[in-house]
């Protein structure tokens, strides 16, 4: 088996163009990361980017326009452009993710309504899957999708929607029409223009501040052939597309940011200002760089082995599974934040604690430490402790 | 389907309200959740006295009572007890 379960349209890696669009919009994300994290705006400029180049498009088939991409690409992606910017990566691969529901769940009037619009440079999606009072929960919610007449009616409040004022469409979970329990969900698709958006609150997060994740509140109709997958079938969606991808594509992210960090400390050492002053003979130094980049060749070396392990596993559900793709979320959260927050220690109070040194150190630390709380790393460790009770043969994926 | 075995499953679906246990029953949906996996087999284990594969531990088993049910009467089977045996007990 070599279809990717998570995604069906895996293709060979090199599709021409990719690495220089993502390029494209890294260098625009550098040229506006300081301002946007300054005053925790949203990076409109390189989603603008994303728009132009046609990487809004990279998971959609060539079919409807796109570039027909796979998971190596959103991987490549996230990584390259989290070393410049982490809340531009994480936009992007979050929206990759609603994307690649689309693809695999939609229904073809709602495929061929929507991906060409995207590949057109008009379909940023954004996710609302947060809900007041579920702690984070995936798999249930509260707010029930009613319908009648062919329409499906929204009325959903979120706490959390990344890039919601500026998403030109959104993948919504709610309660299934005459749903058992909380636990039977619905994906639905809402464009921007069938919704009434009520937004609340204030953004003024400690870092990923250019994600410009807001309150929303979402109501309006569409009609049902934008519901994605089937009736009460969420949890599908969510093991075969969200949580896969979701694990894989933050892990790059962060990844990329903490090699980004690493990169400009060990450019700066190695300048010829510092190298004359600093001591690069000090064992101590030479112990914590040797620490953050094994760190993250672990990192990377898990992000390979999942990656390949979800594009040959037919059926992700399994114990081991699961913990793999746990292990790579919550490691890399893990190991990312430490790194950076070892080479701050590493170069000190100018170039690791202070906003406007090169390193751009203190802004990756502040990023990297939402990694463990996006979808709770302890809430993980709970779920992974009965998991590996279910494998006592331990056997790996 | 063994009545001692849809018993015991009522108790870890919290929202089964008065419905009865079917084999199409959907077990998530019903509320057994990833959490509760553990305990419910556990239980089973006590009650049949069989252990189910870490093989069998995937979502398709778990998905409706029937296919639970069907895991279990196999290992009964297998175990040379005939699950219609069990059933009328």
């Amino acid at each position: 088996m070599t279809t990717s379960a998570a995604n069906p349209a895996t293709t060979a890696p090199g599709i021409p163009g990719i690495q220089q669009r993502v390029a494209k919009v890294a260098a625009v994300a550098a040229e506006h990361l300081s301002r946007t994290d300054r005053e925790a705006v949203f990076p409109v400029e390189a989603l603008d980017e994303m728009r132009d180049t046609g990487l809004l498009a990279l998971l959609v088939p060539v079919r409807y326009g796109g570039l027909g991409g796979g998971l190596r690409d959103l991987i490549d992606a996230g990584i390259a452009l989290g070393r410049v910017d982490m809340s531009v990566a994480m936009i992007f691969v979050m929206h990759c993710q609603q994307v690649a529901a689309v693809v695999r769940y939609g229904g073809r009037p709602l495929c061929s309504e929507l991906l060409p619009e995207i590949a057109a440079g008009r379909g940023y999606l954004a996710s609302v899957t947060t809900e007041a009072g579920k702690g984070g929960h995936l798999l249930s919610a509260e707010s029930a999708l009613t319908r009648g007449e062919g329409q499906l009616f929204i009325d959903r409040f979120a706490p959390i929607v990344t890039g919601g004022e500026h998403a030109d469409g959104f993948l919504i979970t709610m309660q299934s029409p005459d749903a058992l329990s909380p636990n039977q969900m619905s994906l639905v698709y809402g464009r921007r223009d069938q919704l009434t958006l009520r937004r609340s609150g204030d953004w003024q997060p400690l870092g990923m501040r250019a994600s410009h994740s807001v309150a929303l509140h979402l109501t309006g109709q569409v009609p049902e052939h934008q519901l994605v997958g089937k009736h009460g079938d969420f949890r599908t969606i969510a093991g075969t597309v969200f949580v896969p991808l979701a694990h894989l594509g933050w892990s790059a992210c962060w990844l990329g940011t903490a090699a980004g960090a690493l990169s400009r400390v060990l450019k700066l050492l190695r300048s010829p200002e510092y190298r004359n002053k600093a001591n690069l003979d000090s064992e101590l130094l030479l112990s914590r760089i040797s620490q953050a980049r094994r760190r993250l060749d672990v990192v990377r070396a898990m992000l390979e082995h999942t990656h390949r392990m979800v594009c040959e596993t037919e059926d992700l559900s399994p114990p081991r599974v699961q913990l793999m793709l746990n292990a790579l979320k919550i490691t890399a959260a893990d190991e990312c934040y430490t790194a950076v927050d070892s080479l701050v220690e590493t170069v000190g109070m100018r170039h690791g604690y202070l906003k406007d040194s090169p390193t751009r150190l203190e802004q990756a630390l502040r990023d990297l430490r939402s990694a463990a709380l996006n979808y709770s790393n302890d809430r993980l460790h709970l779920a992974d402790g009965r998991l590996a009770l279910l494998d006592q043969e331990v056997r790996f994926a | 389907m063994d009545a001692r075995f849809t018993t015991m499953l009522v108790r870890f679906l919290k929202f089964l309200g008065d419905r009865p246990i079917t084999p199409d029953s959907p077990l998530h949906e019903l509320g057994l959740d990833s959490m509760q996996a553990i305990e419910l087999l556990f239980a089973i284990e006590d009650m049949f006295g069989v252990t189910l594969s870490d093989e069998e531990l995937h979502d398709a088993t778990f998905a409706t009572a029937g296919s639970l049910w069907n895991a279990v009467a196999a290992l009964l089977t297998a175990g040379g007890v005939d699950a219609d045996q069990v059933d009328a007990a």
